[in-house]
């Protein structure tokens, strides 16, 4: 089968077939698409399968790159194809096969013969072709199959290797463009698939039925069941061929790849698939299944019905079965025998191993006193005294250093006492020497001081010598030293004296003046007669001369006499004391009169040169 | 424990637990005294020990000098070994002292002649013999003096060695007294010029004081 469908895929390299890989991730997360090997698996929404193919990712298997590679020039063919299917079903999962079987659309399609050259799932490391082995019935399912349904189909070239793999119905089918889809090649999806040409066509109509239809909820992918290549059934060797499809859980699927997928070995795919191994693999499966199947036989059955009979199959569990939340429960009960307690372990006397034999012992043949004392003695008696020795050596020298401690000691109080003696002493010595410099500093600072004493008393003595008699001079300079009758004399008496002189003084000068008045008026006088008498006697002018000096004479004498008379109106005051003056002033108003007739002279020859000038 | 009649091994030998502790104590004795004759001083030691007695043991280790050995035997430490004997109390039964005179193995003509130094009946002074045995020990009165400060004193070896004064005048007297040569009024003078040297103490001692002046 391999062969025939590398052969027809060969034979037809316009298969489209296109290996998507599909993350398990995103084969999970999104619906995958089931679709046969070489079918295309168009995407509703994805536009990208306009686009070039992109280039796969790292994670895919390098026979994906192969595949992709080659592909892309029929890739861009199939492009365009797809386009025109993508454009006109919107449905998310119209899954194009390519080369399927014309069957009726069932839903389960367990063994969708995945083309020869289908890669199968790298993952799983099916063989496209390895996989088909499953399912021999489908030979004709082979991407070459419907020429019609993609004119131009994308080369689904998958490389002869991946066929030797083990089969998977789940193939990554790489979509162009998209993401990384899951795609079950195994899938039937034979709402399209026997369409011949017009297959492309019907589903897309099948599909645009449906989807009004339902249109309020859209699928990315349809939910459907999924066929499985397992029997189901235990008894159902020869119903594999007509099953269509088997159903399986995809939790315990094994094609189904946990885990990362992103370390999953390469596919070593260079280089054929190694024939024999195929080969092998291929026997020990049909090994087993033979061996499975032989146990089938062995098992023991029901005997065959009697004649007329048939064996129906009936019911015996309960037909309606009491669904409760309660559990049936059931008390047992069991009984043991009370603990013993654990028994002593008993004695354990080993076997008895050797001879028994008797000897006799008598007195004093074992034990010797005196032999067997002296080990002891000798210890006891040599470690007492060694001990002791050296205890005694020991308190010796404890006992010498202590006593020469002592020793030292005494002797170190003495010369202590003996210092302290000399210290003693010193410091007597020192105070003594103290004192006496202090009593020497007394007398010397003592005489000192006298010294200095006589010689200021000597100078001050020498210095005040003097001092008396200047002072006695000075005073009596001074005037301090007075004689009291002098003093008297001269401020009583003198002053008095002066006093009376002035009086007296002052007397004769108002007299003068009296007199001088007297003299005046009398002149006056005479001299308004004179002048009366000149004119009376005109003629007798040179007597005038003689008369008025004569007559001047007279009122001044009898001026003399008015004054004299107020002179003597004068006197009665200091009566007394003119008493004595009288004769003083008699010859004194002479001598003043005289010198009044010279005054009077003069202011007469004065008065008359006036009169004359008059 | 008795032995038991039958022994088999040396195990079954018992040591009194005593034992050894008295070996030891009476090894280190002998040690010690030194001496002359083992047997009689270890039969006064246990024999001193039984009563309860202070033993006749030294407290020092005295090496024996050559010159005592053959003059008397008696030595300062011996003398102080009677002395602990017999100082609780102050009269000494003659036969007592002599008993540990030769328990200490020294000669009894040695006793006999000291104590005609000063003859008593029975009973003698401890101190007094005492004093007699320091004056047979050493030549002068001073040197005399001075082994009894330092046997009689309580102050530690080595340190000065002081005795109260009256102890020290009394023997002094008793000594001077002995002895013909030196008046009376000698002994006074010197006996009140350490009085006052020592007013202050009271207890002259053995180093300063007899290495001081006495008249002898």
């Amino acid at each position: 089968m391999q062969t025939s469908c590398g052969g027809r895929r060969q034979a037809a390299p316009g298969a489209g077939e296109v290996a998507v890989l599909g993350g398990t991730r995103e084969a999970l997360a999104r619906p995958w698409h089931v679709t046969e090997l070489g079918a295309w698996v168009p995407r509703v929404c994805d536009r990208r399968w306009t686009k070039q193919p992109r280039a796969a990712p790292e994670e895919r298997g390098l026979g994906e790159r192969r595949q992709h590679r080659p592909r892309k020039a029929t890739l861009k063919s199939g492009a365009g194809d797809r386009r025109h299917l993508g454009g006109r079903s919107q449905k998310p999962e119209v899954p194009w096969r390519t080369g399927l079987p014309p069957k009726p659309a069932s839903r389960n399609f367990p063994e969708v013969p995945l083309p020869a050259g289908t890669p199968g799932c790298w993952a799983t490391g099916a063989g496209g072709a390895g996989g088909l082995s499953a399912a021999p019935s489908k030979p004709s399912v082979a991407p070459t199959s419907c020429p019609g349904d993609f004119p131009s189909r994308p080369l689904p070239f998958l490389p002869p290797l991946l066929a030797s793999r083990n089969p998977c119905p789940w193939h990554y089918v790489h979509l162009f463009g998209s993401h990384d889809t899951f795609v079950a090649t195994c899938f039937e999806a034979k709402l399209h698939r026997k369409r011949s040409g017009l297959t492309l066509g019907v589903a897309c109509t099948l599909t645009d039925r449906a989807s009004p239809a339902m249109d309020t909820y859209t699928y990315t992918s349809r939910p459907r069941a999924l066929p499985c290549r397992r029997r189901r059934y235990r008894d159902d060797q020869m119903q594999r061929a007509e099953e269509p499809m088997c159903y399986g859980n995809i939790m315990y699927d094994r094609r189904v790849i946990r885990g990362n997928t992103y370390a999953l070995q390469t596919v070593p795919l260079p280089g054929q698939p190694d024939p024999a191994e195929i080969q092998r693999q291929q026997e020990a499966k049909r090994r087993a299944l033979a061996k499975k199947r032989a146990q089938e036989q062995l098992r023991p059955r029901t005997p065959e019905p009697v004649e007329g009979r048939k064996h129906v199959d009936v019911q015996t569990e309960l037909y309606l079965e009491e669904i409760a939340d309660r559990i049936i429960e059931v008390d047992m009960e069991c009984q043991t025998d009370a603990f013993l307690d654990k028994p002593p372990t008993p004695l354990f006397i080993p076997a008895k191993t050797g001879k028994d034999v008797a000897t006799q012992i008598l007195e004093g043949e074992l034990f010797d006193f005196d032999l067997e004392v002296k080990p002891m003695l000798e210890v006891l008696v040599g470690k007492t005294i060694e001990q002791s020795l050296l205890e005694v050596m020991e308190e010796e020298e404890l006992a010498n250093l202590r006593a020469h401690q002592r020793a030292r000691e005494e002797l170190r109080h003495v010369e202590l006492a003996e210092v302290q003696r000399l210290e003693e002493r010193e410091r007597r010595h020192r105070e003594e020497k103290e004192r006496r410099k202090q009593q020497q500093w007394q007398v010397v600072h003592k005489h000192n001081e006298t010294a200095q004493k006589i010689a200021a008393q000597a100078f001050a003595q020498r210095y005040l010598a003097d001092l008396l008699p200047s002072v006695f001079s000075s005073l009596r300079d001074g005037g301090y030293f007075y004689d009291p009758v002098e003093r008297d004399i001269e401020v009583g008496f003198l002053p008095w004296l002066m006093n009376e002189v002035d009086k007296t003084m002052e007397c004769s000068m108002v007299g003068r003046t009296v007199v001088d008045m007297l003299i005046r008026e009398v002149v006056g006088k005479r001299l308004s007669l004179y002048e009366r008498k000149e004119d009376r006697h005109s003629s007798l002018k040179p007597e005038d001369g003689l008369s008025g000096p004569g007559g001047m004479r007279d009122p001044p004498v009898g001026y003399e006499f008015q004054d004299h008379g107020a002179s003597q109106a004068q006197r009665p005051l200091p009566d007394t004391d003119s008493l004595q003056r009288t004769p003083y002033d008699a010859r004194y108003m002479e001598r003043v009169s005289s010198q009044d007739r010279k005054l009077m002279e003069e202011e007469d020859e004065q008065t008359n040169e006036e009169v004359l000038q008059e | 424990m008795p032995l038991p009649d039958t022994m088999f091994c040396a195990q079954q030998i018992h040591i009194p637990p005593e034992l050894p502790d008295i070996l030891k104590q009476f090894t280190k004795a002998a040690i010690r005294t030194q001496p002359a004759d083992v047997l009689q001083w270890s039969a006064g030691y246990f024999s001193a020990l039984s009563r309860g007695d202070p033993l006749p043991v030294k407290d020092r280790i005295e090496m024996p000098m050559a010159t005592q050995k053959t003059d008397t035997g008696l030595t300062q430490g011996l003398l102080k070994v009677l002395h602990k004997q017999c100082s609780h109390k102050e009269y000494v039964e003659l036969a007592d002292l002599e008993q540990k005179w030769k328990n200490l193995c020294l000669p009894v003509e040695k006793f006999r002649a000291l104590l005609q130094l000063d003859p008593c009946e029975n009973k003698i002074e401890e101190i007094k013999f005492l004093a007699l045995g320091c004056s047979m020990l050493g030549g002068s009165l001073n040197t005399a003096m001075k082994h009894l400060c330092e046997i009689l004193t309580a102050d530690p070896e080595g340190g000065p060695a002081r005795i109260p004064f009256e102890t020290f005048s009394y023997v002094y007297r008793y000594l001077s007294g002995l002895d013909w040569d030196i008046p009376a009024s000698d002994t006074e003078s010197y006996l009140s010029s350490l009085k006052d040297s020592t007013r202050g103490e009271g207890r002259p001692s053995g180093r300063g004081d007899a290495g001081e002046e006495p008249p002898l």
